[in-house]
């Protein structure tokens, strides 16, 4: 099954709504690659409005502001993006973010208009990593050379490599996807998540 | 099982540890060198031309120079088994290496050919029953590294290719050298007597190792003296060979000895010993063997130059009835046992004869002879003889015999001379004993293995002649090494079809070796030494000057610079600069022995000592046993035209060396390299400089030297596909391929120099580093690749999350719109008596459900009563076959009786066969003396007939 492909489309939209719902805060991850400071202004906007209307709507459902200003925090902003239909690194948030400090990620807040030129440059990122880098990433940890990976290994991977994860953000990835050994069958497992 | 493992295995989970991984990537880790654990790790943090700024673990920043810096190996490789596959090979790493396994409490450490073992100075739990159990057989990549597997291998080596094996350990008095030995002959009890899984050959094993166990007490007191680092410091090395027949099974041992230092019976420095049989006898002897013994107070010795030196823990009374004890055992009888001891009490009393010089006179005179009788009461010879022999002893001049009369120098010398050359004789006698004692069986041997334990390279503040001997004996070893690795090498190299020339490492040290031992051409040290000792007007420094005008040209050889003292010149040897002092070489390198003494003890009244000195015409030194084993059977007239020859203790060194050298190129070396980890014999402690000095010694650090020329670096392709294929995924086309063709074209898709690697025909060869690089390169790509799949995970929570929420969304619009409708519907008339009726109307459909029932029953009965009947069937069929199979084990049971009892014959036969067998050998050794004799006849038939002609 190929990778989600990058359309800001797929939500439905549904009736705003204020809700009281946990979103998972990405860690903040300081390494940043070197580039030039972005520049949101000179980001034309491509969206039509339908589309705007299901942002809205989207954005609307992370608002947790008591009187509902339709305004997110930083650290929600990723989510929204991602609950979009896109996969940005965290460092691809920060960046699109200017590089806020860790501490104002869940201070500091940014409203809609703030955020579609935000979402405008993430679309236009093209996804780094095909299913087959992925298969070739996970192969690795392929001890027996069985296209099964240890559960155990593979959670410690992502919880300690790269752009770590929580425990809780891995416990909710492998759910169910471990067999009766703990091995976990990386293809599928990959297929899976590149499907969601 | 699980506590044992900790010290044999590695805790692999960590292993592959990303968090490691991830720091050592990005962070740049290094070595770089530190006062205290001779190196640290740090990382780079900036690179200006040579300098570099590094960032210790505290988090100081430190500039160093770009060459004080040695790369970190990958997390990949802690606590590796074998060093040699590390792939930044140096010092630093090899240093890490082995103190974190010694950390974690993994003693034993390959380094290519070697093992390196550090004392661990606490018992550990690995050489249990169960630990040999899991070592026999198994090659030596099969099971973590221990001594058991390196003799392990030595043994199967020795029966499969019918080859000669060694085992050398080498290292610091203190390493564990003998301790290790003592493993390797406990494991090779077990081994070789459960070989065939049968006890009824002779219980010889475990009696042998007894034996050998036994016998060590007694070589250590004779042979142990306390020094300065170890208290309880062989002053010899030893081989100990040990005899197999075809089977494999021990048939025999046998102890050499070299270079026993008898110059510590007659000087120590202050807080050291003489060996350790003196301070047990003085101590031990009471009553009336302590006055058969004559002996006195320690202060009256003067050989005992410190007096009565403890040692810690020791109790020298005790140790005096332990050593006796063991003596008892080894079959050495009373007699015996006091004529050794008298011996030793004649030693200390030569030392406190003295002599003047008579006024006006050259000639030494004895005033007070009180000394001298006693020597001659413990020995049995005539005082008056003794004394003539000593001051004016009569030389052969021109056939003729001329008494000449000795200074005070020279009666002295004679007198030290003596009292060594009877020690030295005092301890072959006593090996030649426990060899006795060791030889079980006549038959000899089929092949053998031989454990060296020898002092390895030694670099004091003051290096003497017995250094020069001792670092002379190490060139030699350690051209043995480089030697065998250079064959090993080639053949790896030539198995998996490379092209590579090998340089043959072993040449490397010819410089020095030659430098030392060459005869002429210009002469080596030695051949100067033996030179200079012809001239009556020679002294140290006349040859030092000597040494220096025929080698100041060599390249291993020098001159201090900022020493002012003549006797001074350097050596460098593989393992470092020595510099010689070489004060009093002259006398060490002589040690003549007059004839006029050694006629007089041989004629001795004493059974004993007249055994002792049986040999009389043979020259004393530095002789190895197995020519002594010899001449005791030759005819002592044969040898009478030696009379006379002077050989000096470096040509007889030489010759040892020689000797064993030559045993040891005949079999497959196994090289095991002790290092003590500290001189306070502390556990758990790494003296970090102290360990990289042994290492540079002991020729590891040499070896890795070697193994950075070539290609230390070896992966299967397999392996090497497995881990770096994600570096050039895209090179190896999809569906299967094999691993050579894959590792070709993942090698080229890398861009490698070619200079870089080589492929073999299973194997995949590195230069020291390149795997370094691979590594890095792997993991930074694998960490893109994990950020990228943690971002497409991310997405995915994130999607599920929302899709959640809106769900959840929709739920509760549902819920409100109900609630709203049941609002409007509570106060509606219609609804209310609907809700009142809906109740009654369930009675009516009552018997519908039980008539449904009813049928639902009917139905399982039925198929109860099928079950019930099939099942029947089947209990007949099971015992059919019950019946069937009991009558089978019945037949089974009748041909194994029958198979037992044919095996009975057999054996029965087999033993029968052995006894014929050993029947034909004896006839077979009686043929061969007949032989012999009837030759003996034939030869002097022919003699005989010959002078009948000339008559």
């Amino acid at each position: 099954m190929a990778p989600k492909k990058v359309e800001p489309k797929k939500p439905e939209p549904k009736k705003p709504e204020p809700k009281k719902e946990e979103a998972p805060a990405p860690a903040p991850v300081p390494e940043t690659p070197k580039e030039p400071e972005l520049d949101l202004k000179s980001v034309p906007l491509e969206f039509t409005a339908d589309q705007i209307e299901e942002f809205r709507d989207a954005f609307t459902l992370f608002d947790e502001t008591p009187t509902g200003e339709m305004k997110i925090r930083y650290a929600q902003c990723g989510d929204v993006m991602r609950a979009l239909g896109h996969n940005p690194t965290n460092a691809d948030v920060l960046t699109v973010l200017g590089k806020p400090k860790a501490e104002d990620m869940n201070t500091k807040y940014l409203d809609f208009e703030t955020f579609l030129p935000m979402l405008q440059h993430v679309s236009r990122t093209k996804d780094q990593g095909t299913f087959e880098d992925f298969v070739e990433g996970l192969r690795v940890f392929d001890k027996e050379g069985n296209g099964t990976v240890m559960g155990a290994e593979l959670r410690h991977v992502l919880a300690t490599l790269g752009e770590k994860m929580t425990e809780d953000e891995v416990d909710r990835l492998m759910a169910g996807q471990e067999d009766a050994n703990g091995c976990i069958n990386y293809t599928s497992f990959i297929k899976h998540i590149l499907s969601g | 099982m699980s506590v044992v493992n900790e010290f044999l295995f590695l805790d692999n989970d960590f292993k592959n540890s990303g968090v490691a991984q991830a720091d050592w990537s990005t962070k740049k880790m290094v070595w770089i060198p530190s006062e205290r654990e001779g190196f640290q790790s740090a990382s780079i943090k900036e690179e200006t031309g040579n300098e570099v700024v590094v960032e210790l673990d505290n988090g100081k920043k430190v500039t160093v120079s770009k060459d004080e810096i040695q790369k970190m190996n990958p997390p990949k490789y802690n606590k590796v088994e074998d060093m040699a596959a590390l792939t930044c090979l140096n010092e630093a790493s090899v240093l890490h290496n082995i103190r974190e396994r010694y950390f974690s409490g993994l003693i034993y450490t390959y380094s290519g050919l070697f093992c390196v073992v550090v004392n661990p100075y606490k018992l550990l739990p690995i050489y249990s029953e169960k630990i040999t159990e899991m070592y026999k057989g198994k090659k030596r990549h099969e099971v973590p590294p221990h001594i058991y597997a390196v003799t392990d291998n030595a043994y199967r080596n020795m029966l499969q290719e019918r080859e000669d094996q060694s085992i050398l350990c080498t290292g610091e008095s203190g390493a564990g050298k003998t301790e290790n030995t003592k493993k390797v002959i406990q494991y090779l009890a077990v081994v070789a007597s459960s070989h065939k899984g049968k006890r009824h050959h002779y219980s010889l094993t475990g009696e042998l190792e007894k034996q050998l166990l036994q016998a060590n007490p007694i070589l250590e007191a004779f042979g142990n003296a306390k020094t300065i680092k170890n208290d309880n410091s062989s002053r010899f090395g030893k081989f100990i060979q040990i005899n197999f027949d075809n089977t494999g099974y021990i048939v025999g041992a046998n102890i050499e000895t070299y270079l026993l230092e008898t110059s510590w019976c007659i000087r120590q420095a202050k807080i050291e010993r003489s060996f350790h049989i003196f301070y047990y006898m003085v101590t031990g002897a009471k009553d009336k063997m302590r006055d058969e013994l004559l002996l006195e107070d320690f202060s009256n010795y003067r050989f005992l130059v410190a007096g009565h030196v403890q040692v810690q823990n020791q109790q020298d009374d005790e140790m005096f009835e332990e050593t006796l004890e063991a003596m008892e055992v080894l079959g050495f009888n009373e007699e015996e046992r006091i004529g050794m001891l008298k011996v030793c009490s004649t030693v200390l009393q030569l030392g406190n004869i003295e002599f003047k010089a008579e006024k006006n006179q050259e000639q030494a005179s004895m005033p007070d002879n009180t000394a001298a009788q006693k020597v001659c009461h413990l020995q049995g010879i005539n005082v008056t003889d003794f004394t003539k022999a000593i001051l004016t002893p009569r030389f052969k001049v021109g056939g003729e015999l001329v008494q000449k009369a000795q200074t005070k120098e020279q009666a002295d010398f004679a007198i030290e001379a003596l009292a060594k050359a009877m020690y030295d004789r005092l301890f072959r006698w006593i090996l030649a004993c426990v060899n006795k004692a060791l030889d079980k069986t006549k038959r000899q041997g089929a092949s053998f293995l031989g454990i060296l334990d020898i002092a390895g390279f030694e670099i004091f503040e003051d290096n003497s002649f017995e250094q020069l001997c001792i670092n002379y004996t190490n060139e030699k070893l350690q051209q043995l090494f480089n030697h065998t690795m250079f064959i090993l090498e080639q053949e790896e190299y030539k198995k998996e079809g490379i092209e590579w020339n090998f340089i043959d490492f072993g040449l490397d040290l010819q410089p020095c070796i030659e430098l030392i031992e060459r005869p002429n051409n210009p002469p080596g040290i030695l051949a100067l030494l033996d030179e200079e000792c012809w001239f009556p007007k020679a002294t140290d420094v006349s040859f030092v000057e000597k040494l220096t005008n025929t080698h100041s040209s060599h390249c291993k050889f020098s001159k201090p610079k900022n020493l002012k003292e003549k006797a001074f010149f350097t050596v460098q040897h593989y393992a470092g600069k020595v510099d010689y002092n070489a004060t009093s070489w002259l006398t060490k390198n002589m040690d003549p022995l007059n004839d006029n003494v050694t006629a007089l003890l041989s004629n001795s009244s004493s059974a004993f000592v007249q055994d002792i000195w049986k040999d009389v015409d043979r020259v004393v030194g530095l002789e190895t046993m197995a020519k002594m084993a010899k001449s005791d059977s030759a005819a002592p007239t044969a040898s009478k035209s030696k009379k006379g020859m002077f050989r000096t203790v470096g040509q007889l060194y030489k010759e040892s060396l020689g000797k064993l050298m030559t045993t040891l190129h005949n079999t497959q070396p196994n090289f095991v390299r002790c290092i003590i980890p500290n001189h306070e014999k502390r556990a758990g402690k790494i003296d970090a400089h102290l360990v990289l000095e042994q290492l540079r010694c002991n020729g590891v650090l040499e070896g890795i030297r070697i193994c950075r020329q070539g290609f230390p670096n070896r992966i299967v392709f397999h392996e090497f596909r497995q881990r770096y294929e994600i570096l050039a995924a895209r090179a190896i086309p999809k569906g299967f391929m094999d691993g050579k063709q894959a590792s070709t074209l993942m090698i080229k898709h890398l861009d490698s120099d070619p200079n870089l690697y080589r492929i073999g025909l299973s194997k995949i060869f590195f230069r020291t580093g390149v795997l370094a690089q691979l590594e890095e390169e792997r993991d930074l790509k694998l960490t893109d690749i994990i950020i990228a799949f943690q971002a497409q995970a991310r997405g995915f929570l994130s999607r599920k999350a929302f899709s959640k929420k809106q769900k959840q969304l929709t739920a509760m619009k549902v819920i409100q719109k109900n609630c709203a409708v049941y609002l409007t519907l509570k106060n509606w008339q219609w609804w209310r008596l609907f809700t009142k009726v809906k109740p009654l109307l369930q009675v009516t459909r009552q018997d519908e459900e039980m008539n449904q029932k009813e049928e639902e029953l009917h139905k399982a009965k039925e198929i109860a009563q099928k079950s019930e009947a099939e099942l029947k069937e089947i209990t007949q069929k099971h015992n059919q076959v019950v019946e069937e199979r009991n009558q089978l084990q019945a037949k089974l049971q009748e041909e194994a009786e029958l198979y037992a009892e044919s095996e009975e014959v057999r054996i029965r036969l087999e033993a029968k066969k052995q006894e014929l067998e050993e029947v034909l050998h004896e006839i077979e050794a009686r043929l061969e003396e007949e032989e012999e004799r009837s030759q003996v006849f034939q030869q002097e038939k022919a003699n005989l007939q010959q002078q009948l002609k000339v008559e």
